[in-house]
């Protein structure tokens, strides 16, 4: 579904991408995990060339992201972004917020959007809350808000970036618990996250990264119990501490 | 046109428009040291607890930001004489640009004052410094880093303001412009040239809010 | 003697109404267009685009970079030698409608840049084409810090408007200057006229000050 292959991307002189290969097949949950800086939410925003990658190639869901040529704006509808700051749209209720997308690129009716969103909205848990606008809503119903909206483009990858660290810890979970259903619900899932716990649950395989390179990649149960690479036990050891 | 624009005539002409052109700065600067003073003491009236000398400063700001700067010139050059009072031309075009740009500049200061934030002045009230201490070492200064930028843009309004003294006979670069228009029938090779100089007052006065802001910065606690 | 001239200027009001509505046509035609052009222009000049950015640049440092007198004269005295000749009230019409888009064009593109990038990346992250983008989700952003800017560049074209009575465009400021000749009160006439403008342009000065204020408030 997803492949990079010799992947290189540089910020002026720094190598933020250094030469990744990376495969994410059809149904699978993959967490991106490691310090900042080591370019893991780098890697995620090429996916749907938020960022554009210099060296290699890149192939999603049968489409070179590499290729300059290439019509992202089909892509990216079948792509769902959740970003770490939600970046709702503060002048659109919850519903529009949802439905935007779904009217003005699948070209679907009003009245089609309208029943498609509150369907999603309900499978996020806000289905009371269509008419309010981001600002009277928390962090937490605000990320829900973001998640519904990335899916009601019924979109066959749903890419996350630091869902849940510009949370309040109480409202983390409420997120963390959609993402857990679309997971069983077999939805292709690229999560950058620090949350372990959901990496433990849902997760095929975990990928840890540090100064541009995957450093490791490997199904969670032997990740943690069992990490090949000193990097990898070091920074484990940092954040299951508290 | 390029073939028959004549650049003979400009080069006979460049001492009067060089002349012209130091007018301009001469009556741009001082107008600007005017609006200064009158700036200033406006914004003292405006912040001051007094509720009268609020007022007068409001009527006097307000008046200014809603009518025209040509029609300002006009009320003094012929307002003047009808009340026996007889200056020359030049005076008269200063009083006008600093009236008016005081009014401008009163109103940069006082939002530059009121954007130091209070807990400063709490602070410095609690070790004991004078009023003038304060004003001094804390708030004027600080008030300086946010005013300077918006003082420079009123600077160059200044100069292009400047141009409107040609209508009142003063001989000022836009003169030099209508002089060109009036005794050669060459009104392209006198306004280009005038619009020129003006353009190179404006770039030197842009690149030095420009310097000025990034010098500046470094004062704001970020 | 004053007693004499207030008679006489009061007789001559309805001559002011008439440079009265001089200035208002002058000052709306101008606004009308120059918001047009000038909204147009600002969003090509925070497009990707290179060329045009220097362009409008370009184009904006000049006409900021010169009083509006100089360009008056310019536009009514060099543009018949291109052939184009223009009388008084489309000259005028000509250089402030191109003084206020300038000006507004800077406004709009300062609008836009203030709506948070991650909005922009947001609604492109769905597939919305970049007119859509603009459409729905940047430029009703961008419109909380472009109208209180709009409305104060409003007031500042009326005023400037008062420039183009010396190409001979009978507004306001013209007839004070006709009549000051026959009614040598400079102080009685140029209040008149001060006040004119005032009843025009002290509301929309408050209209700025208090879309501002309300502005602010909306954004969290």
């Amino acid at each position: 579904m997803i492949r990079f292959k010799n992947v290189h991307k540089w910020f002026g002189k720094i190598h933020v991408l250094n030469d990744i290969q990376l495969e994410v097949g059809a149904g699978e949950v993959l967490v991106v995990c490691g310090p900042s800086g080591s370019g893991k939410s780098t890697l995620i925003r090429c996916i749907n060339r938020l960022e554009p990658i210099q060296k290699g190639e890149l192939i999603v869901d049968g489409m070179e992201v590499h290729d300059h040529k290439t019509n992202m704006r089909k892509l990216r509808a079948e792509i769902g972004f959740v970003f770490q700051q939600f970046n709702l749209y503060p002048h659109m209720t919850a519903l529009e917020n949802v439905t935007l997308a779904p009217m003005k690129v699948r070209k679907i009716s009003k009245k089609e959007a309208i029943s498609a969103g509150m369907e999603v909205m309900e499978k996020v848990g806000l289905g009371d809350k269509i008419d309010a606008y981001p600002a009277q809503l928390s962090g937490g119903q605000q990320q829900r808000v973001a998640i519904a909206r990335g899916l009601c483009m019924r979109p066959r990858i749903m890419l996350f970036d630091e869902p849940t660290s510009a949370l309040d810890p109480e409202m983390i979970n409420e997120v963390l618990e959609v993402m857990k259903a679309l997971a069983r619900e077999g939805m292709t899932m690229v999560v950058v996250t620090h949350e372990m716990g959901f990496a433990k649950e849902v997760a095929h395989r975990v990928a840890i990264m540090d100064v541009g390179q995957v450093i490791e990649i490997a199904p969670p149960h032997e990740f943690f119990s069992n990490p090949k690479s000193e990097r990898t036990r070091l920074f484990l050891s940092k954040i299951l501490s508290h | 046109m390029l073939e028959t624009f004549n650049f003979r005539v400009i080069f006979e002409y460049m001492p009067f428009f060089l002349k012209c052109f130091t007018a301009t700065l001469w009556l741009s600067g001082v107008g600007l040291v005017g609006a200064l003073a009158v700036g200033t003491l406006a914004c003292a009236m405006r912040i001051s607890g007094s509720k009268l000398l609020s007022t007068a400063a409001g009527v006097y700001i307000e008046s200014i930001r809603s009518t025209p700067l040509l029609v300002q010139i006009y009320f003094f050059y012929f307002g003047l004489p009808s009340l026996g009072i007889m200056v020359t031309e030049e005076i008269t075009g200063v009083v006008a640009l600093s009236l008016n740009s005081g009014a401008y500049i009163a109103e940069i200061l006082r939002a530059g004052v009121q954007s130091i934030p209070f807990g400063q002045i709490e602070a410095s009230l609690s070790s004991g410094l004078s009023y003038f201490q304060r004003m001094r070492y804390i708030v004027f200064p600080q008030a300086l880093g946010v005013t300077i930028p918006p003082m420079l843009g009123q600077a160059i309004v200044l100069v292009k303001d400047s141009a409107l003294l040609s209508l009142i006979a003063v001989t000022e670069l836009t003169r030099a412009g209508q002089i060109m228009t009036s005794e050669r029938f060459m009104p392209a090779e006198g306004f280009f040239t005038s619009a020129v100089f003006y353009l190179v007052i404006y770039f030197m006065l842009k690149s030095l809010a420009g310097w000025s802001e990034k010098r500046l910065i470094f004062r704001e606690s970020r | 003697m004053w007693k004499n001239y207030l008679t006489r200027l009061v007789q001559s009001l309805p001559f002011f109404i008439t440079g009265l509505w001089m200035t208002i046509a002058v000052s709306a035609i101008s606004l009308a267009a120059g918001t047009l052009i000038g909204f147009f222009l600002g969003i090509l000049r925070t497009r990707p685009n290179r060329l045009f950015r220097y362009l409008i640049g370009a184009w904006v440092d000049v006409i900021r970079g010169t009083p509006f007198l100089v360009q008056i004269f310019i536009v009514f005295f060099i543009l018949p030698e291109f052939g184009i000749h223009l009388d008084a009230f489309p000259a005028a019409i000509l250089a402030l409608t191109n003084l206020g888009a300038c000006f507004i064009c800077e406004i709009v593109a300062a609008g836009i840049r203030s709506v948070p990038w991650g909005q922009k990346e947001a609604a492109s992250s769905s597939g919305l084409t970049e007119w859509q983008q603009l459409r729905y989700v940047v430029m009703p952003q961008a419109m909380r810090t472009i109208l209180p800017s709009l409305v104060g560049q409003y007031v500042l074209l009326i005023k400037d408007s008062s420039v183009v009575s010396v190409i001979g465009v009978t507004d306001v400021t013209r007839v004070g200057w006709l009549t000051v000749q026959r009614i040598p009160h400079g102080l009685m006439v140029f209040g008149l006229v001060g006040l004119l403008y005032f009843i025009i342009c002290y509301p929309l000065i408050r209209l700025s000050n208090l879309l501002e204020k309300k502005m602010a408030k909306g954004t969290r």
